[in-house]
């Protein structure tokens, strides 16, 4: 059994009956909605034209917010529609990133992520959801996709019908008839800071993706004139937990090439790197637990286990690490040195927790710019430059040895860091919306931030300042060198919160 | 079988609620409403069953009045929620956003639930507690007074959405002998009523969508309007059965977004296009020549206008292709701005559609322009010319498709006449002239004694609300007003009286609307009360079950006029009481089972039968069902024949045809058969009205083009001038009751002025900068939405929004309203001025702290001029307007009017009007209908 919706645009009248209904039913809080209807027009008057699309979640069969949950709160039950138990939800909104479609949002009276269930309680007793039966138009169709008999089944089988992103993968349940294709595609709309008939929200799509330059060009191109608001999900503190565990993953991983290939053994090495290591890696799991809108309930993740989440992974791979970190610790205190399989199991935690990240983010299906094949290798060396960094100036200041070294391992890190991130921005785009993304960040509202502190501060001034430091000794040079490492830490908070910004400004409905 | 799953729609309604064969059901099965077990959302994935008792009642949004069903939780007798009610036979289980937003109005944390009397000076703001039966005693005391003393036109009721729909509110004034209803229909409908009724007598249409061939709207009755639900679903029924639509509008409305051709039409220049497709089928032949030769009046035209022509039906017919030659399709595109071969491809359409021809006007044109009701006549020529009228897929007579069940005793029409609603200038107005009421008051036409305001905000609906608010604060020219509502307004807060009365599930009401070509009666009931009874308790009156739910004091109206009545004639002297007694138990108070009771046993054809097979009382029946269908498949109502005994008994005038016994006419003779005909003077629809050429309006005799008052030619764009169509619905709200509903709200909070992006260039702005519209009396300023959905010289403001209050926690929905400061700057000057937007709140709903939009909108109204059509009565909506920027000091929100001016200008469209007496006297035709009809001889100025 495989419980799907079809929506008949042809009937459909844009009336909101289904968005007033469902929120009656579900007790939906004002400001968030389970389903809604978005309003396009196009076309010059008298040639002008207004359509509508019936959004929602698409209960998908390949459903990315069931896989990324880590605490399976969001799951497929056995009829195909995609659940949700608010009880074990920790609030992480990686479920809003997984989904393509919008679908999810935080309720504001549980803080826990909600969506359209299929009115399941309803759907247990015999009845349609409320959406279905309060359509004056009959334009829901609800029904069992597997049962050829059903009306939904003659419909998929006889009416041409659209799904939503099919490239996704997600294998979407929800079909619509008579559909207008651009509103489908939410990137190539324009639209205004207002609404036919309500405002706008100020947290709505901050920034105008493409459309500045794009379609509005178009006389007649279409438009949006009446949406709901769907603001980012992440904001500064998902930056600064990719920034903390820069410096958490890259403290050990310097430190183990500095052991294992250049043999230095020093203060730095022995006890800096672990305890950065420590702290960082602890500032990282506070930062990520106060991003949770459900703080209280941070050990679900060790409780409530998704296996396929990598959250849950990313949990076990930072308490690996923070292990790792105090075994280094440990060694260097209490048999003096760091055994070299310990620095490289180190490492390769360091990579780990790096790495993982990259993982995650490809879970989060909707956000196309995150899903860079490069992006892996950029949080690797992203730990790179913010482990040398730090190492450099607790070196510095603690009058290490080895700051050579790190010297030219920061250099080095960051020619490689900002060539991923031009391969990032420059390579030909995998999609539009990737596209999208790019420009906003090179060309768009978040250019300046990005050329300016990213690029100048965060790789230009650091080279700089190192190439002149390079000739230099005594303390000037150590200033310039601590300088160049606050720069480069800087310019790399500063991508960060591009990077998390600029995935999430590609409207996903 | 199976009632989903199967492609055909429900029809009439769900006989059968069960699920098909593996699928889903729509609605609990009916024999298990009593006690129904659902999971609680709240608790889902837990299963934890509620038992709910469900009842049905009917929504009170709009005038559709769709069915409800109300779950009420046995447990804590709380309302959890409103779906639609599956057995009733016009909304067939389903609703628009507003029926189930009525949850939002039930449990609106700012709703009103005690009553309050007005402490400080009237609109001072200053309130205090009163028991009812103060009030009670206050205002029987004064209506008792002004009827002894004969001012019994000192007593006006005046109501916008009735709630008693049918002859029951009717019943009780007539039954204090007084003519004094007052109704909001002349801002309203009172222009198309008037078109239709000069066609077939009854003032509605009643289109058959679900069959239609082709569908033309002059209309948005795809996301709004009467009877928006019911129509919606017929409407795309017959779409996706193929049926062709055309939507006659001069904004892209949903509406016209979904049809196959929409016309967008310079406001008031519909007549000529409507008039160039009869014509188009006149010269194709393509109309129905039987039907029209059977039913029209031609013989009596060509007799009175034509005497010299031969009396067939030949010369009648080349007679209208000489009077239609004008209207040619290149006249129609010049008037109107359409592209003539638009208009000849629609004339197409209709020919093909023949007799299924479903049309409709309702406000629209009807209700924007000076000579609207002629947009409604031409349209209804186009129908009667295809044979429509009536006829399957057709357009058939209102009337036909309403059932109104007989009250016990109904009091006789009243001997009087209120001249302050029908006053002499306005013979043929549809209805009352309910938004001249202060200019009448103000020029000494006289004084209320009592003043009722039910469901009605005229400050804020009417035309020229600041002349509302300098009458309503004279205490000498309204003694005392009451304010009968659920909820603050502008008009209550210059109430001396604020009585609560309840939302749709907190009344009793009998509602029949023609929704489709069938007759069916809706039963609203205050479902708390039902739902209590149900459980064994017994209570005497509504307001003791609110009192035990927690509803304060609030009452119904049927117990609030009963009450007021036997207080207005305790001991029976005025003949007034014996109407409010039992027709069971002689001489006691009547209750609402006692009315409701009767009523269902004796005035429901059908009905008691139906209730015995269930072994049920009518009134248990309409209890448990909330509806029933009294006839379906009603067409062509006009042919029944009279039967032999009305033929014997009645006359025949020969050279008419007209049937009558006793003066009171009964049919028509056609081809020597006898049928019951249209109610018009001829029994025949009228092409041709004697009325209007004997009462002054000659030139209108016959359907025919008026220039309105904002024709293209009136408007000089090159100085800044523009036409502002400032009467448009939105999907999700209705008027000022809607301000309530939170989930209503959140969706549309703003009304900005649609403005073409060639006059946004023109005027150097862009969707979001202010404007400054300014009309004859005063000026408004909004914010810009350019969109290509308008017409080039035209900007367009939605009338729902721009709520206002002048306290900030009392007086006004927080959710919906801005707080503002109003000033009188000079005499009749006013300047209002926003001090701040919707606000996040603290209440009893944690929502309200929720609220993220700020926007209550602009209140427009305020600065229209008071415009009657001198034959309709109709306030004609549409404004010339200046459009320019903003001065420096003026922001958002910001009004100003002139009451001076709106003084002159109601002078001067006074001065248009042929006033009674017409012919014998007469203030009104006596054949043309009129609400709460008075007594013949009231009819004639002594």
């Amino acid at each position: 059994m495989r419980y799907g919706f079809v929506i008949d645009q042809d009937r459909c009248i844009g009336c909101h009956a289904c968005t007033v209904a469902c929120k009656e039913e579900h007790n939906v809080a004002v400001g968030v909605f389970r389903t809604w209807v978005k309003y396009i027009e196009k076309g010059e008057f008298p040639d002008v034209s207004r359509h509508f699309a019936v959004l929602r979640c698409n209960h998908c069969d390949n459903a990315p917010c069931v896989e990324i949950c880590p605490t399976t709160a969001l799951f497929r039950r056995p009829d195909g529609i995609v659940d949700f138990d608010n009880s074990r939800c920790i609030g992480c909104k990686s479920c809003m990133q997984a989904c393509p479609y919008d679908a999810l949002y935080i309720d504001p009276k549980s803080n826990t992520a909600a969506k359209c269930n299929y009115c399941a309680h309803r759907v247990e007793t015999g009845l349609e959801p409320a959406c279905v039966i309060v359509c004056p138009t009959q334009a829901i169709i609800p029904g069992d996709l597997d049962d050829p008999t059903s009306r939904i089944s003659r419909t998929v089988t006889a009416q041409k019908v659209t799904a939503r992103k099919p490239h996704k993968g997600t294998r979407p349940k929800l079909f619509y008839v008579g559909v207008d294709g651009d509103l489908l595609e939410p990137a190539t709309l324009t639209s205004e800071r207002a609404y036919v008939w309500s405002e706008r929200r100020p947290d709505d799509d901050t920034y105008e993706v493409g459309a500045s330059n794009g379609a509005a060009a178009i006389p007649g191109g279409a438009r949006v004139v009446y949406d709901v608001a769907h603001p980012a999900p992440w904001g500064g503190k998902a930056a600064l937990y990719l920034w903390t565990k820069s410096i958490s993953a890259g403290a050990l991983m310097v430190a183990a090439m500095l052991t294992t290939l250049l043999g230095v053994d020093d203060l730095t090495t022995n006890i800096v790197s672990p305890l950065a290591a420590l702290i960082f890696t602890g500032l990282t799991s506070l930062i990520l637990i106060a991003d949770l809108k459900r703080p209280d309930r941070f050990y679900y993740l060790l409780t409530k286990p998704n296996f396929s989440s990598w959250l849950v992974w990313g949990c076990y791979i930072l308490m690996a690490y923070s292990a790792a970190a105090t075994a280094w610790l440990g060694c260097a205190i209490f048999i003096l040195r760091v055994p070299t399989m310990l620095a490289v199991i180190s490492a390769v935690l360091g990579i780990a927790t790096a790495g993982y990240t990259a993982f995650l983010f490809a879970q989060a299906k909707g956000r196309e710019l995150w899903q860079s094949s490069l992006f892996l290798w950029h949080l690797i060396v992203q730990a790179l430059i913010a482990g040398s960094a730090l190492l450099m100036i607790v070196g510095i200041i603690i009058g290490a040895a080895s700051i050579s070294y790190l010297a030219a391992m920061l250099a080095a890190s960051i020619v490689l860091g900002f060539a991923m991130v031009l391969g990032e921005l420059y390579l030909p785009a995998i999609s539009e919306d990737v596209r999208r993304a790019a420009e906003l960040i090179t060309g768009g509202a978040l250019s300046r931030r990005f050329w300016g502190l990213s690029t100048i501060v965060g790789v230009v001034i650091p080279l700089a300042l190192l190439w002149i430091a390079s000739a230099e000794t005594g303390t000037d040079g150590a200033i310039l060198r601590v300088i160049a490492a606050l720069a480069a830490l800087g310019g790399l908070a500063a991508f960060e919160s591009i990077w998390i910004e600029a995935g999430q400004a590609v409207p996903l409905s | 079988m199976a009632q989903r799953n199967d492609d055909s729609p429900l029809s009439p309604a769900a006989r059968n609620l069960d699920a098909p064969a593996g699928g889903l059901a729509s609605f609990p099965p009916s024999d298990r409403w009593s006690d129904w077990e659902e999971y609680d959302p709240a608790e889902w994935p837990r299963k934890v069953g509620r038992h709910y008792t469900l009842v049905p009642t009917i929504c009170f949004n709009c005038e559709a009045g769709c069915g409800l069903l109300a779950y009420v939780d046995r447990e804590s007798m709380r309302i959890r929620k409103f779906e639609g009610n599956p057995l009733h036979p016009g909304s067939r289980g389903r609703n628009c956003a507003k029926g189930p937003a009525t949850i939002n109005q039930v449990n609106d944390p700012e709703r009103i639930l005690y009553p309050m009397r007005r402490a400080g000076r009237r609109g001072e703001g200053r309130w205090e507690r009163v028991t009812w039966d103060a009030a009670l005693d206050d205002i029987a005391g004064r209506i008792r007074r002004a009827l002894v003393e004969d001012r019994r036109n000192e007593i006006v009721y005046h109501v916008g959405r009735p709630g008693h729909e049918l002859v029951y509110n009717q019943r009780v004034l007539h039954a204090w002998g007084i003519d004094g209803h007052n109704s909001h229909t002349n801002v309203c409908s009172a222009g198309a009523r008037t078109g239709y009724a000069f066609w077939h007598g009854a003032d509605r249409p009643s289109p058959d969508h679900a069959n239609a061939r082709f569908i033309l709207l002059l209309s948005s009755h795809l996301e709004a309007g009467h009877y928006f639900n019911p129509h919606a679903q017929r409407i795309i029924e017959a779409k996706a059965r193929g049926a062709k639509v055309c939507v006659i509008d001069t904004r892209l409305s949903n509406t016209a977004s979904k049809a196959d051709y929409w016309l967008s039409t310079w406001p008031g220049s519909e007549a000529a296009v409507l008039l160039a497709i009869c014509r188009l089928v006149l010269e194709s032949g393509a109309y129905d020549r039987e039907f029209v030769r059977r039913w029209v009046n031609w013989e009596e035209y060509l007799r009175a206008e034509h005497p010299d022509k031969a009396p067939t039906f030949e010369s009648f017919e080349r007679v209208l292709r000489e009077l239609y030659a004008e209207y040619t399709p290149e006249f129609a595109a010049r008037e109107s701005g359409c592209d003539a071969a638009t208009i000849v491809e629609v004339a197409r359409e209709v020919g093909r559609a023949g007799s299924a021809l479903a049309t409709h006007v309702w406000r629209n044109a009807a209700a924007g322009n000076l000579g609207g009701w002629q947009v409604a006549r031409a349209l209804e020529f186009l129908a009667v010319l295809m044979g429509a009228i009536g006829a399957p897929g057709g357009t058939g007579v209102g009337i036909a498709n309403k059932f109104i069940p007989a009250p016990p005793l109904m009091p006789p029409g009243p001997k009087a006449w209120n001249e302050l609603m029908w006053p002499r200038e306005f013979p043929l107005a549809f209805f009352e002239m309910s938004f001249l009421l202060p200019h009448f008051l103000r020029e000494g036409r006289g004084k209320l004694a009592m003043y009722f305001t039910r469901v009605y905000n005229p400050v804020w609906t009417n035309p020229d609300g600041m002349s509302w608010v300098e009458t309503l604060s004279d205490e000498r020219i309204v003694e005392r007003h009451a304010c009968l509502t659920p909820i603050w307004s502008e008009t209550a807060w210059f109430a001396d009286y604020v009585l609560p009365m309840g939302h749709a599930s907190e009344r009793h009401d009998l509602l029949s609307q023609e929704t489709h070509a069938a007759r069916w009666i809706g039963f609203r009931q205050p479902v708390l009360r039902a739902a209590m009874e149900r459980a064994g308790r017994r209570f005497n009156s509504t307001w003791e079950a609110h009192r035990e739910a927690g509803l304060g004091e609030v009452w119904e109206e049927d117990e609030f006029w009963i009450e007021l009545s036997w207080r207005i004639d305790p001991d029976g002297a005025l003949g007034i009481r014996k109407y409010f007694e039992s027709p069971y138990r002689p001489g006691e108070k009547l209750t609402v089972d006692d009315l409701y009771g009767w009523m269902f046993e004796h005035s429901v054809p059908g009905l008691p039968e139906a209730a015995a097979k269930e072994r049920l009382t009518p009134l248990q029946y309409m209890r448990k069902y909330g509806a029933f269908l009294v006839e379906d498949s009603v067409y062509n109502t006009h042919e029944k024949p009279l039967n032999d005994i009305e033929i014997l008994e009645s006359e025949v005038e020969e050279e008419s045809g007209i049937v009558s016994r006793q003066g009171a006419a009964l049919g028509v003779r056609i081809d020597d058969r006898y049928h019951v005909g249209f109610p018009t003077a001829s029994r025949k629809l009228e092409f041709y009205s004697s009325t209007l050429k004997e009462w002054g309006w000659p030139e209108y005799s016959v359907p025919c083009y008026i220039r309105s008052h904002v024709h293209r030619s009136n408007i000089d764009r090159g100085r800044g001038e523009m036409l502002l169509l400032p009467t448009f619905r939105l999907p999700t709200l209705v008027h000022t009751r809607s301000g309530n509903a939170k989930w209503l709200t959140e969706i549309s909070h703003s009304n900005p002025l649609w403005l073409h992006p060639e006059d946004a260039r023109r005027l150097g702005v862009a969707t979001g900068n202010l404007l400054r519209v300014t009309t004859e009396i005063g000026y408004f300023v909004d914010k810009v939405w350019v969109t290509e959905s308008i017409r080039p010289g035209v900007i367009a403001c939605s009338h729902h929004l721009g709520r206002w209050r002048l306290r900030a926690d009392t007086g006004g929905e927080r959710w919906s309203s801005a707080l503002v400061d109003l000033n009188q700057v000079g005499p009749g000057q006013w300047r209002m001025r926003q001090r701040q937007g919707v606000e996040p709140f603290r209440s009893g709903d944690p929502d309200s702290e929720r609220v993220w939009w700020h926007d209550a909108g602009v209140h427009q109204n305020l600065t229209f001029p008071v415009q009657p059509d001198p034959v309709s009565g109709q306030h004609c909506w549409h404004q010339k307007v200046t459009v320019a920027r903003p001065g420096a000091d003026d922001r958002y929100g910001d009004i100003f009017v002139d009451t001076n001016k709106s003084r002159e200008i109601y002078r001067r469209w006074m001065a248009m009007t042929r006033p009674a007496p017409g012919p014998g006297g007469l203030r009104r035709p006596l054949w043309l209908a009129r609400a709460y009809r008075p007594a013949p001889e009231a009819f004639y100025i002594r």
